[in-house]
């Protein structure tokens, strides 16, 4: 029963495996560990590499090692008879697309291994680019296993920004005196000063570690510098300039500052392999035509390059599919992904106000109209563009009064304004007095035309220009 | 009481099991001891000696536990963490008598917490609850999904309605088995008592977070062959986040993991709330399935209020259209809809208790009610305003309209005050007087008055549109 469990999407796997991984270092002792890693590294070299995070874990399952990792699969029965039919030998060790950042981080690593010295590198990209995944690979490479000793921290799990020394002395090993910071700190420094095995120190989400005076950060990047130290410092965050902005005063000593490795978005053709690795995998390729992968990959490289919603939206095309399957009895050819389908999807996913448009016809109540209505006639005629609710209601008030249609009284229309605000079409900016809160439209005129769905009154308010007053 | 001297601090670590026992003054007298677990007790004693000769007086007047011969009460606080006893209320005698008459059941069946068995409109979003949710037990994978929607449409209700009717399928062991697990972001005093909750519901013992947290972890990132799926429904998803939002990045990192076998339920008010308020990496985890419960219309609100009185004839069916137009005019909540019926039921009861007949609740009714809860005070209060208070609110809307500025200072304020005065014949106050005047108005939130610099350069702005001054001061002889 639980092989089900595989069939999360790839993405998940990616973070799977950090997670694990710092859960077995938590439950592990750190020889045991050791041994578990190098055992699952040799196996890892043994595959043909072909697809990255998801290979580890039928080795580890083979290797009865509990840090395990899932292949992304898309479908149910499918993924049955692949799970039950097959071994590790059909499976993969290698992150499709990201060869080149792979084989630029094992070249690092070899070389400062090679120097017998220390390194700090510092891996940026936007989320859903296969970071973490890639550094989880370089952490079991077999030939590093050895020679390191590797720790990784989420730094979302930590406590506060103090509580990171802490973590790393536990996940070292080391004994300390005491239970301050300092303590830890101190603990951890004398052992960099120790002969000791070269730490592989991967600090995920690092921007998490930031304060206000940056003294941990600037702690941690300055022990690659320590002349006893032998450590390989690898931070990985979503900014682009993160060292450069918070770690202003590293550029000044060339042996400090940390050498960058950028993860690019997936590309559209990046995205099409990755999908179709993926589906190969769970054998429901054949539900997608290569025109519907195109236009998939193509509208998610063009918007974020983010593989996880890629996943997202073949895993939920899959399904619908096999809904359509289960609803036809399973006889005859699966049922195939049709490009109208992912056309729905993606508009589902990414035309966030065309679709609301749909839902609203009857949904939008009156007075909420008349708000936005009365937002968009001062926008537009009104002299002052900073409008408060005050103001604001004063308007909707005599447009009220106007259409004969009785007026909320100010509480219920600031209660009411919050009430547009969820939907994100005016944004409440500000001070404390809510009478003085200033309303920001979200949205240009023509999303609102279509979304309030009203033509006629929204002209008949729009020209009504003698309720502005004065 | 002295088990409170003893341990201020671990109550506040247990707000939540004494908030549950109403008052949580009077806990350990609420407690109870279920009998099964006396067993380990004595075998707990011996780890609080501290606290024993402090509070072993305290145990023996708490008659619950003394006549069974229970444990000292300082255990009382870890038994209570360890889930061993749980909290209950006092409850009643006898059950309160009702008045069997019509009107009264109406009410009851309109009360916001009776939910019904099936809730009418919200069938397609039943539908695509249920069809996440089933999908996902069944493959025993996880996920996650965000439900979005103005309060008071349905959302907690639909949801927990699914889920009662997964569960009601599990136990008959058509679906495969699940726990179900709820948050409520409102419920927690700190972001981070998430773990706590989670790992007591899951597990019935009340632990730090941070070692609640590590637990967790544990449980979901390593593999049980034998684990069951986890549906957590996190409600208020948005108080959840915090600056770092690393409770909110944990919660949707989980799911993500094969392992876990975890299917987060997340719901908000707010429907862009993850490109708006959460980081891009989380709200890449959140995924895209989404749903919006859109605000009801006055059929559907009909239909709701309808639904409940079925087979009585307490209502007049134009009364409930009238309700349900005027609140579907202005937010389309369901409480609110409800609440109104109710109070016209309430008004009805009146009626009829005084002039001694049977009542329905007809459009009078109904009328009133709604005025009574769409009123607007202010023009009452106004009204009921001091001569010279009228004067004063008076004299600010002429100089806003006079410089044309919403915000004036108290100086331009009294020169107006001083003239108006003068034109209607009262001795004007000198402005010490004035200032009083004015704060009283600002203290009834009629004027907003800039509060820590009371002198004659403090800025006054009017609460209150300026037509609303006007037409509550046209009856009186003041205009």
């Amino acid at each position: 029963m639980h092989r089900r469990t595989r069939l999360s999407l790839r993405s998940s796997s990616i973070n799977d495996k950090e997670n694990e991984h710092e859960q077995a270092q938590l439950t592990a002792s750190p020889r045991k560990r050791r041994s578990k890693v190098t055992d699952s590294g040799v196996k890892d070299a043994e595959l043909p590499e072909e697809d990255g995070a998801r290979s580890p874990k039928k080795v580890a399952r083979k290797a009865g090692r509990p840090r395990v990792l899932p292949p992304a699969e898309e479908d149910v029965e499918e993924l049955e008879d692949a799970a039950h039919g097959t071994g590790a030998s059909d499976l993969v060790g290698k992150l499709p697309e990201r060869e080149k950042e792979y084989d630029e981080l094992v070249g690092f690593v070899e070389g400062v291994l090679s120097s017998d010295g220390s390194g700090s590198l510092y891996i940026s990209g936007p989320p859903g680019t296969g970071k973490t995944a890639t550094l989880q690979r370089i952490l079991n490479h077999p030939s590093f296993a050895k020679k390191l000793k590797p720790v990784y921290i989420n730094c979302t799990s930590i406590k506060s920004v103090g509580s990171i020394y802490k973590k790393i002395s536990e996940e070292l090993g080391l004994k300390v005196g005491g239970t301050t910071e300092k303590q830890y700190q101190g603990a951890i420094e004398a052992h960099l000063e120790r002969k000791h095995k070269t730490i592989m120190l991967v600090l995920d989400e690092i921007d998490q570690l930031s304060s206000s005076k940056q003294t941990i950060l600037y702690s941690i990047f300055e022990w690659p510098a320590r002349p006893t130290a032998r450590l390989i410092l690898i931070g990985i965050a979503n900014a682009l300039d993160l060292t450069d902005r918070l770690l202003a005063r590293l550029q000044a000593r060339c042996e400090l500052k940390p050498q960058l490795i950028q993860f690019l978005p997936y590309t559209k053709q990046q995205i099409v392999a990755i999908l179709k690795a993926s589906l190969e995998e769970s054998n429901s390729l054949s539900r997608f035509p290569e025109a519907a992968l195109g236009l998939l990959a193509a509208k998610v490289a063009s918007t974020s390059g983010d593989i996880r919603r890629a996943l997202f939206i073949a895993r939920r095309l899959v399904e619908s599919a096999k809904k359509e399957d289960r609803k036809t009895g399973s006889s005859g050819a699966p049922t195939v992904v049709s490009m109208g389908q992912v056309m729905a999807v993606l508009k589902q996913v990414y035309g966030a106000s065309q679709t609301l448009g749909n839902d609203l016809e009857e949904g939008f109540p009156l007075q909420q109209k008349i708000l936005i209505c009365s937002l968009m006639l001062m926008l537009k005629h009104g002299k002052n563009k900073d409008i408060t609710v005050g103001k604001l209601y004063d308007v909707y008030k005599a447009i009220c009064t106007k259409r004969n249609i009785q007026a909320v009284d100010q509480t219920e229309f600031i209660s009411l304004c919050t009430l547009v605000e969820t939907r994100g079409i005016v944004r409440l900016q500000g001070k404390k007095e809510p009478r003085m809160h200033r309303v920001c439209l979200q949205w240009d005129e023509q999303e609102v035309t279509s979304a309030l769905n009203d033509k006629q009154l929204i002209a008949s308010i729009l020209s009504d220009v003698s309720c502005l007053g004065k | 009481h002295a088990s409170q001297v003893g341990t201020p601090k671990r109550n506040i670590q247990l707000s939540n099991i004494i908030e549950e026992c109403s008052n949580g003054r009077r806990v350990s007298r609420l407690l109870e001891l279920s009998p099964k677990q006396l067993e380990p007790l004595p075998i707990e004693e011996p780890k609080t000696p501290k606290r024993n000769s402090r509070l072993s007086s305290v145990g023996a007047t708490l008659p619950s536990s003394a006549s069974k011969g229970t444990p000292k009460s300082a255990n009382k606080m870890k038994l209570i963490r360890d889930g061993t006893i749980k909290p209950n209320i006092h409850s009643r005698d006898a059950p309160v008598q009702d008045g069997a008459n019509e009107l009264a059941v109406a009410r009851e069946r309109l009360h916001v917490s009776a939910t019904p068995s099936s809730l009418p409109c919200r069938e397609k979003e039943y539908e695509e609850i249920y069809n996440f949710l089933e999908g996902k037990i069944f493959d025993g994978c996880g996920g996650c999904m965000y439900i979005s929607g103005v309060p008071g449409t349905g959302k907690t209700a639909t949801t927990t309605a699914v889920l009662r009717a997964l569960k009601h399928l599990s136990e008959e062991e058509d679906i495969p088995k699940f726990e179900f697990v709820d948050i409520n972001g409102m419920r927690l005093t700190e972001p981070r008592q998430a773990y706590v909750h989670i790992y007591r519901q899951l597990t019935g013992k009340t632990l730090a977070w941070e070692q609640a947290y590590n637990l967790l972890n544990k449980r979901f990132t390593t593999k049980a062959p034998r684990r069951i799926t986890t549906v957590l429904l996190v409600d208020e998803l948005d108080i959840l986040c915090n600056k770092r939002q690393d409770v909110v990045y944990n919660l949707l990192n989980w799911p993500t993991m094969p392992t876990a076998q975890l299917i987060v339920v997340t719901i908000a008010n707010t429907m862009d709330l993850p490109e708006r308020l959460l980081m891009g990496k989380i709200s890449s985890r959140l995924g895209l399935t989404r749903l919006t419960f859109q605000p009801y219309n006055f059929r559907q609100l009909q239909e709701i209020v309808m639904a409940r009185l079925v087979g009585m004839s307490a209502f007049n069916s134009d009364a409930v259209q009238l309700v349900a137009r005027k609140v579907a005019a202005v937010s389309g909540d369901a409480r609110r809809a409800l609440d109104i019926c109710r109070r016209a039921t309430e008004l009805a009861d009146d009626q009829a208790r005084k002039s001694n007949e049977s009542v329905t609740v007809s459009m009078i009714h109904v009328q009133q009610a709604l005025t009574e809860m769409i009123t607007s005070a202010k023009v009452k209060t106004i009204r009921s305003c001091s001569r010279l208070e009228q004067l004063f609110l008076q004299a600010v809307t002429a100089e806003v309209t006079r410089t044309g500025i919403e915000e004036c200072n108290f100086l331009g304020v009294y020169s107006q005050f001083e003239s108006l005065a003068a034109f209607s014949g009262i001795i004007v106050p000198n402005p010490g007087r004035a200032m009083a005047i004015c704060a009283r108005l600002a203290a009834s939130r009629l004027l907003i008055c800039e509060c820590g610099k009371s002198d004659i350069y403090q800025k006054i702005l009017l609460n209150i549109s300026t037509d609303d001054v006007h037409f509550a001061l046209q009856a009186s002889k003041l205009l």
